[in-house]
């Protein structure tokens, strides 16, 4: 079964990410979106983008991925 | 001595004669012997009519500015020589006026013989008995006889044009006062009507000697109102009489919360006719709250509940109880099957306050988690944030009336003539007074060229170029040294407003280095920036043509930034002003319809905040936020989201990638539909529990200026329940008690929770006619003009706003740019204008593309379209419009055969997920028949709409026992 779900919240995570790396400082833009993330999104989409960072996250940005990873913590 | 000069303590029910004066200088006159203090500038007419002396009058109305032709309200005064029209007249200082003596009666009665001797003498059975201006002033100046006799040349066999649907003309009526023409031009700003030839001859013509319906009349009903005959009348009152009482209410169509007095016979609405006391609308009204009420007792309303186990089965005509434990049953059942958090609900943006606050406190409350969205997800959402961010509430910062202070207005991506056509004609008005217009739209608009308005710049953007556009307008006022900068110093942070600057200033971000990207020509562009920043006042208006795109919510905040940049927030006739589309999209924001936030805008993870929900509902609630709207869609398709409760809203026809949201829906074990038609949604569904109209229920609205209007029942619910007592039941059949007794009580738990509404109540709103949030201890009386000392964030937040281009861009399979959009006749999906005469105006939804794109494609006016994107494909009629810009084109989704919105995408804003409906990269070929998705459709609603009919015949048999 195809997943939806998580084709959605990849793409929204790199969309998020993509709007957020303006400032200058990749740790700060990190933070960000984490907290983005933390603040909209609900419990079950922060699980399944977690669990996809854990298995690789092939196709996460780098400012997605390190904003996930900080979100999880 | 009366002095009267405090707008509050008008009587709306009372006609003035002229409009009052606004000035501070007060003077005093003698009317009658009299003493009477003024706002320097009242007409004596206006004067004498507020110490209750009231001149005859025709050709005055107090919306209309003084006109002195029908000469009726002629008076003396002291000193001055002959008999001066009142209506023309200034009061002035130590003036002593006479309105009644035997030398004016005479005059009046000459005057009055002079109109009767062209007028039929129909009276008893004329529509207007009852009321009718001409026949009260020949009654008040004593008319007893006319000497002139009636065989002379006259009008009585003018014809009559019935074209329009609502109100018919009879010129053989008319006193050629000239009220109609005046209101056409002066209130609603359309010019349609005009006094065409001279003399005797003069008659109100529609365009040029058209039927109303070929004329430029857009239906608004000022003319109607105006005529004090029965000229102008409508042909609900022809055919049933004159109402006997009437009750203030508020509209249920755009976000302007106009409002009306619904003029009653027993509980039928005879006619709507705008309220003048309506702070949003002041008297004015629409095509659509004026006349295209009808729907509310069309007979496709459904007035039973009805429940199935499959949409591939017939409905049962149920009792409310067994529909609603069966409901609970499912919904309770899906939730033991695959947890608390696999079912959720939509909350109305259609209905009242009161009813979205109940139907998120049963999700949060009875369902157990935060799984709430309403249809401002795919409208409003990045207002929402956007300006949360930047200034700290999400929420509008002026009136409407605030426009009338406004020197420069930008309008960004909204069309307030055909969207929001009352608040339109405001802003048409200050326009004709001379205030300068900025246009910012891919289309053009009516505003950019129309009867005495025209745009002194119409920015023809290319879709999906906001961001960069208003960037560029930014970096102009920074490069140019146009910034206000002791608004900045004072009022907003300095290290946001330092690393903004940085930014902005970039060259990059300039019109010439933009201008390929939007198209705007960087002259252009920089003329804009200096007209909006260096008008003293200078207001910015937007719609959904700023939200509804992938980059939204910076859209939004860069609006934010531009008027903080330059000064332009906190008092009136600036800001920054959503123009909201339906009636409750502010209110249902405001009352916690979104999965991140509870009423208020407080977030649910807040644990102080969630403290004092769960106190109050006696619950303990989840502190994390829920499924938004798609995300529904999404887990729904992958099996983890399967119950979903659904108020007021038409989710299979309103939200983008039709075939996405409908495989969707038909993946639902339970599907409850809430709504006064079966509405597309309502065909996926299992449960059908009938709503209530607006007519039907008590309640308040929220209006894109924060306003809280009063709703009031005219009317006995069709199906027996007003919707928040339907969504009471249900909290109650899954076990969660609610026990109001009326909507005034769910106001005031709202009130004790959400601190922007603490100091509301219905019996505030009753004494102050409405209210703008915030409205608390700080500003009991509520708050106008928002952030006038201070921002809720303190200081004001430049955010940065980089330009991402959408992934959506036109390619060789998909050349042209779709954008969708409104028009003024049809209100969103159409379920209520579709159910009106309003249908005579677009009774289908057209593509309408630039000439040369047709040309290149053989296309011709009227032709069939096929329209394809990558989500999907619909057939439409083609239009061609130079409206257009070429490679743009542009449908409404009114109707929902035409699909639209199987061709728009599952794009949309980073921030929100708001969607992209207004940018669809497209191809459009000439076919010659509908789309595979319009022949499924055929098939499917016909299916539905039988199993309807087999409820109906089945109920039928029961009750006649056959």
């Amino acid at each position: 079964m195809a997943n939806h779900q998580l084709t959605s919240l990849i793409r929204m995570a790199n969309q998020i990410a993509a709007n957020n790396t303006h400032i200058g400082d990749e740790t700060a833009e990190a933070e960000m979106i984490a907290n983005h993330l933390t603040k909209f999104w609900a419990r079950s989409m922060k699980q399944q983008i977690a669990e996809y960072l854990n298995q690789g996250g092939d196709e996460l940005s780098p400012i997605a991925r390190k904003a996930i990873g900080i979100m999880s913590r | 001595m009366l002095q009267y000069f405090n707008p509050k303590q008008q009587d709306f029910d009372k006609d003035y004669g002229t409009p009052a004066s606004v000035s501070e200088n007060l003077i005093t006159l003698e009317i009658d012997g009299v003493s009477i203090t003024v706002p320097e500038g009242t007409s004596v007419l206006r004067a004498a009519a507020e110490a209750d002396i009231n001149i005859p009058k025709l050709c005055a109305s107090d919306n209309l500015e003084a006109f002195g032709s029908c000469r009726i309200c002629a008076v003396e005064i002291e000193g001055r020589r002959g008999t001066p029209a009142s209506c023309t007249t200034p009061a002035e200082a130590g003036m002593k006026v006479t309105t009644q003596n035997k030398r004016l009666g005479k005059l009046r009665r000459n005057i009055m013989e002079l109109y009767i001797s062209d007028h039929p003498l129909d009276c008893l059975t004329c529509p207007a008995n009852g009321n009718c201006e001409l026949q009260d002033v020949a009654g008040e100046v004593g008319l007893r006889e006319v000497r002139y006799g009636f065989s002379g040349e006259n009008h009585l066999q003018a014809e009559k044009d019935h074209s329009n649907p609502y109100f018919s003309f009879d010129p053989s009526k008319c006193i050629v006062c000239s009220r109609c023409v005046r209101a056409c031009s002066e209130v609603q700003g359309t010019f349609a009507l005009t006094i065409d030839g001279r003399g005797f001859d003069s008659k109100v013509s529609p365009g040029q000697n058209q039927d109303f319906l070929d004329s430029e009349c857009v239906s608004c009903g000022a003319c109607v109102q105006a005529c004090p005959t029965s000229t102008l009348m409508e042909k609900s009152v022809i055919e049933i009489g004159q109402p006997e009482h009437s009750v203030v209410t508020t509209c249920a169509y755009c976000g302007v919360g106009c409002q009306f007095k619904a003029e009653m016979k027993g509980s039928e609405v005879i006619r709507m006719v705008p309220y003048k006391g309506g702070q949003a609308n002041h008297g004015h009204s629409c095509v659509k709250g004026r006349f295209a009420f009808g729907y509310a007792t069309h007979e496709d309303r459904i007035t039973k509940p009805m429940i199935r186990d499959s949409i591939d089965q017939p409905w049962q005509e149920v009792s409310w109880d067994e529909a609603l434990s069966f409901a609970a049953s499912k919904l309770r059942g899906i939730q033991d099957k695959y947890g608390r958090e696999s079912i959720g609900g939509i909350t109305s943006s259609r209905c009242t306050n009161e009813e979205t606050y109940l139907v998120q406190k049963l999700i949060r409350a009875a369902f157990g988690n935060n799984n709430t969205d309403t249809c401002a997800r795919v409208c409003h959402s990045p207002t929402g944030y956007g300006l949360k961010t930047t200034l700290g509430e999400s929420a509008g910062t002026q009136t409407f009336d605030s426009v009338m202070h406004a020197d420069a207005i930008m309008v960004i991506g909204a069309n307030p003539t055909d969207a929001h056509p009352v608040f339109g004609s405001l802003l048409k008005k200050r326009l004709r007074q001379g205030a300068k217009l900025i246009v910012a739209d891919p289309r053009r608009i009516d505003l950019v060229k129309s009867p005495h308005v025209e745009t002194n710049h119409h920015l023809t953007l290319r879709p999906g170029s906001n961001v960069a556009f208003i960037n560029a307008m930014a970096h102009v006022i920074m490069d140019e040294g146009l910034e206000d900068q002791a608004f900045i110093a004072e009022r907003c942070e300095t290290e946001a407003f330092n690393a903004w600057r940085n930014f902005i200033s970039e060259k990059r971000h300039s019109p010439e280095n933009t201008e390929s990207i939007t198209g705007i020509p960087a002259a252009e562009l920089r003329s804009a920036a200096r007209i909006y920043a260096n008008a003293k006042n200078a207001a910015i208006y937007y719609g959904l043509g700023v939200t509804e795109h992938s980059q939204g919510s910076s859209m939004v905040m860069g609006i934010a930034n531009l008027a903080l940049a330059t000064g332009n927030i906190g008092r009136e006739g600036v800001g920054v002003n959503p123009l909201r589309g339906q009636n409750n999209v502010q209110g249902s924001c405001d009352m916690g319809s979104f999965p991140h936030e509870l009423p208020g805008y407080q977030h649910v993870s807040d644990d102080i905040v969630r403290a004092r929900f769960e106190s109050a509902w006696g619950v303990t609630l989840d502190n994390e936020p829920g499924l938004r709207i798609p995300n529904m869609f999404d887990a729904a398709l992958d099996g983890t989201y399967k119950g979903m409760y659904c108020q007021g809203e038409d989710i299979a026809q309103s939200d983008p990638n039709t075939n996405h949201v409908q495989a969707a829906l038909r993946s639902l074990e339970c599907l409850v539909v809430q709504d006064i038609f079966l509405n597309e949604t309502a065909k996926f569904a299992h449960v059908f529990l009938p709503g209530s109209s607006f007519l039907e229920k008590d309640g308040t609205f929220t209006n894109a200026e924060r306003r809280i209007n009063r709703v009031r029942k005219v009317m006995p619910p069709l199906a027996g329940l007003q919707d928040w007592e339907a969504t009471q039941a249900l909290s109650n059949a899954l076990g969660y008690p609610m026990n109001y007794s009326h909507p005034s009580e769910i106001m005031d738990e709202i009130a004790q929770l959400a601190p922007t509404f603490s100091n509301v109540s219905y019996e505030r709103l009753d004494q102050l006619g409405s209210i703008q949030w915030p409205c608390n201890e700080l500003a009991p009386d509520g708050t106008p003009t928002m952030h006038e000392e201070s921002f809720p964030i303190g200081k004001g937040h430049f955010a940065i706003t980089e330009y991402v281009a959408t992934e959506e861009r036109s390619t060789r399979k998909y050349p042209l740019l779709l954008t969708t959009g409104r028009i003024l006749s049809q209100y969103n999906v159409g379920a209520q204008t579709r159910r009106t005469e309003n249908q005579i105006w677009h009774d289908d939804d057209v593509l309408e593309l630039h000439p040369q794109d047709a040309e290149d494609r053989g296309i011709n006016n009227g032709d069939w379209v096929g329209i394809a994107s990558r989500a999907g494909e619909t057939v439409m009629r083609a239009k061609l419009s130079g409206r257009m810009q070429p490679g743009v084109v542009y449908t409404t989704f009114h109707h929902p055969h035409s699909g639209a919105n199987v061709v728009t995408t599952d794009n949309s804003d980073w921030a929100t997920n708001c969607p992209e409906y207004k940018v669809t990269a497209v191809q459009a070929v000439k076919v010659t028949e509908p789309s595979d998705w319009q022949q499924r459709y055929r098939e499917f609603n016909q299916k539905q709409l039988g199993y309807l009919d087999k409820a109906r015949l089945n109920q039928e048999s029961v009750v006649t026992g056959k």
